[in-house]
């Protein structure tokens, strides 16, 4: 589409009161690794705490997971302007069906809501890579991960951001069970015990830590159990 | 590649289109059907950008009908040529459809016709008319062989002539073709071509 | 009485940032009434940049069509973004109700929201006609809805498959609003080579299982040859009875299956010496 405005340079006043740009890129890469691995009664949701711009470190302290409810938390990386924008808007979202329902959301709304708030900025979008965990009715945990526009699919376990390409392999080896199509249905979760997902999600930020120059600092865990959320830090080198 | 023939003979109007459904390199079907009758004396015959050749085709009909219901009397070739045109100018300055067409009619008291229509909304009424890159070989065929008195087998066989002629030339030809015909006693279909022949 | 429901003949919003009013579809109260759009000049510039910087899950062989006993529809389930693939197990047959399948190739979110409204309006006009929806009334829905984004950047290449009471129907549906129904389609980056062997082993009187074993394989050699297509291979049959899912099986064992010695398979080379 191609907003006809009067030709000039810089920014054009368009008449209605919005600024037309005539080239705009209001995307940043911030890096980020967020991974998260479900068992069958609890979910461990893990991401590092180092925000950068090009070669450039901004912070070693900036949270990117954020938590919904005691069954419930989303990790967001990438571009941070963004995922302040997405994820205050599903807080409120939130907060607003926690008002009109007297409960929480459960995983599965959740995940659809992320999707659809993705959706609607299809035109625009939010330059950000999502994991929705918690756990789900039945109290096994839960991945949900996301492309930028909002398809999503359930899965056991998944990593996404700058280290996605270090770790996810590492995932697959340890983890990959059947997949959810096969016909007859075959178990597509390898549930491993809690303090195994826990060691195997520390030991796969210790590795991309090496050699992603996006992660880093500290490593932030959230482990979801019926009893609730739990956070645990990992320190990572600091170079 | 849309090819879209049209000629008007002495007591009938004759069109021509390929049947080829195209995506990106794939034919994906060989029977769609590009002429679309508007009413039982008006024809369109299509080519141009698949989604806007359907949807601006069936608002026409759906419109010319709606008219014809509302006004119990029908709208002629002219009329329903010209609403359709300015149609297409208006969608011109806001969403184009991307659609080239030839109207066939005929006409009560008044005869066969033929106009041409591109999808910059430049309409002219024609004794032969033609859209796409066959029509290059088959316009000037026609120019030569085209008369006033041509009957429905002449023109049956130049148009026949002129499908052999694009087959023959063109490197990207349509294999399959359906040809109508509109005249007193309303729109049949006279020939189809599928892709062995 | 019943109502007739004209909702299909009403016009969409043709693609104009003012227009487009999917708030009721999606019931975005607190975020805003529509898709935001940016104040850039040029748009498509900035989706080519943003979809640059963004790349949307792609890539994709699906296959449907008609034969005797109804119709069959297959899909691999490879999803990827650039060179990198972001899942092995996407769902891409979209089970619309008991009677309709909608299968997925294209932008993966594009795919995914847009038929999921399409469900969503599907059992509106089941609860508002007490009866289903038309094969054909579904895929104009879902056509009219994609005209009416044109040149927005949307990208899906659907097949909506079904069974209604006019008998069996397959139906093509794009992003460009194209909309045709056929025996025989086959859309995404690997139908080319799935057209290969579809078209030569289709018959229309041929059996069930004969069908079954034909989707499969097509979809099998398409994700030989195409790198974007892969996974497992599902394949539904649907019959007046409606739909059910017939076949899942990894692609990996697929190929050993059908070639369980090496040399019994075409790119099998010896070194010449």
């Amino acid at each position: 589409m191609t907003i006809i405005v009067p030709s000039g340079t810089g920014n054009v006043y368009a008449g209605s009161g919005t600024i037309q740009h005539p080239s705009w890129s209001p995307y940043d890469e911030n890096g980020g690794t967020c991974v998260a691995v479900s068992g069958n009664d609890y979910c461990v949701v893990a991401s590092s705490n180092r925000l950068s711009t090009g070669f450039s470190i901004l912070t070693r302290d900036e949270s990117k997971i954020i938590k919904m409810s005691h069954k419930c938390v989303i990790a967001t990386a990438n571009c941070q302007a963004d995922r302040k924008t997405l994820q205050k808007t599903l807080q409120t979202r939130h907060i607003m069906y926690m008002h009109n329902h007297g409960k929480p959301m459960s995983v599965a709304a959740m995940a659809q809501l992320v999707s659809n708030t993705l959706y609607y900025k299809r035109f625009f979008p939010y330059y950000t890579y999502n994991l929705v965990c918690g756990l789900d009715e039945e109290g096994k945990g839960a991945v949900y991960t996301y492309d930028p526009v909002g398809s999503y699919e359930r899965t056991g376990y998944s990593c996404e951001g700058t280290g996605k390409d270090l770790i996810q392999p590492v995932l697959d080896n340890q983890l990959k069970a059947s997949s959810p199509l096969v016909l007859p249905a075959e178990n597509w979760m390898t549930a491993l015990p809690m303090d195994d997902a826990v060691d195997l999600v520390k030991d796969a930020f210790v590795s991309a830590g090496e050699r992603d120059i996006y992660t880093g600092d500290v490593v932030e865990l959230l482990i979801i159990t019926k009893d609730g959320v739990r956070t645990e830090h990992l320190d990572l080198k600091k170079d | 590649m849309d090819y879209l023939m049209g000629l008007r003979g002495k007591d009938y109007v004759m069109v021509c289109s390929d049947t080829t459904a195209v995506q990106q390199i794939i034919t994906i079907k060989h029977d769609e059907d590009k002429l679309m009758s508007v009413d039982d004396h008006t024809l369109l015959a299509l080519s141009g950008e698949p989604g806007d050749r359907v949807q601006f085709s069936e608002f026409i009909k759906a419109n010319v009908q709606l008219y014809n219901l509302r006004n119990s009397r029908k709208l002629g070739t002219k009329a329903t040529a010209n609403y359709l045109r300015g149609e297409l100018a208006t969608a011109l300055r806001k969403r184009p459809y991307s659609t080239n067409l030839l109207i066939a009619g005929y006409d009560k008291g008044k005869g066969p016709s033929l106009y041409w229509c591109d999808y910059l909304a430049t309409m002219h009424k024609m004794n032969i008319a033609g859209t796409g890159y066959g029509s290059y070989f088959v316009l000037s065929m026609f120019d030569r062989l085209w008369h006033k008195e041509l009957t429905e087998e002449e023109g049956l066989a130049l148009m026949l002539k002129g499908i052999d002629e694009v087959k023959k030339r063109l490197v990207v030809a349509p294999p399959s073709y359906c040809i109508k015909i509109i005249d007193a006693n309303g729109t049949r279909t006279i020939k189809t071509i599928s892709d062995s022949e | 009485m019943d109502r007739m429901d004209l909702s299909c003949l009403e016009s969409a919003p043709r693609s104009r940032a003012a227009e487009l009013c999917p708030a009721d579809l999606m019931s975005q109260s607190v975020s805003g009434s529509s898709f935001p759009l940016p104040q850039v000049q040029d748009m498509d510039a900035f989706q080519r940049d943003a979809m640059a910087y963004i790349k949307p899950n792609h890539g994709t062989t699906t296959l449907g069509f008609i034969f005797e006993h109804g119709v069959i529809v297959a899909v691999d389930s490879r999803a990827s973004s650039g060179t990198y693939i972001s899942s092995q197990t996407v769902k891409k047959v979209i089970e619309i109700n008991p009677f309709l399948l909608g299968t997925m190739a294209g932008g993966a979110a594009d795919c995914q929201f847009w038929q999921r409204n399409l469900g969503m309006r599907c059992r509106l006009y089941e609860l508002n006609n007490n009866r289903r929806i038309s094969v054909r009334a579904a895929s104009k829905l879902l056509a009219n809805t994609m005209f009416s984004y044109k040149g927005m950047g949307l990208s899906m290449g659907t097949m909506i498959a079904g069974y209604d009471p006019t008998g069996p129907a397959l139906w093509y549906v794009d992003s460009d609003g194209q909309r045709t129904s056929g025996k025989v389609f086959s859309v995404g980056s690997g139908s080319l080579y799935a057209y290969g062997v579809l078209d030569n082993g289709y018959k229309w009187d041929m059996a069930v299982e004969d069908a079954i074993e034909l989707g499969q394989r097509s979809i099998y050699h398409a994700t030989f040859r195409d790198a974007v297509s892969g996974g497992t291979v599902s394949v539904y049959h649907v019959t007046k009875d409606g739909w059910t899912k017939v076949r899942g099986v990894d692609v990996g064992q697929l190929h050993y299956k059908y070639y369980p010695e090496c040399d019994l398979h075409p790119c099998h080379g010896k070194p010449p010496i």
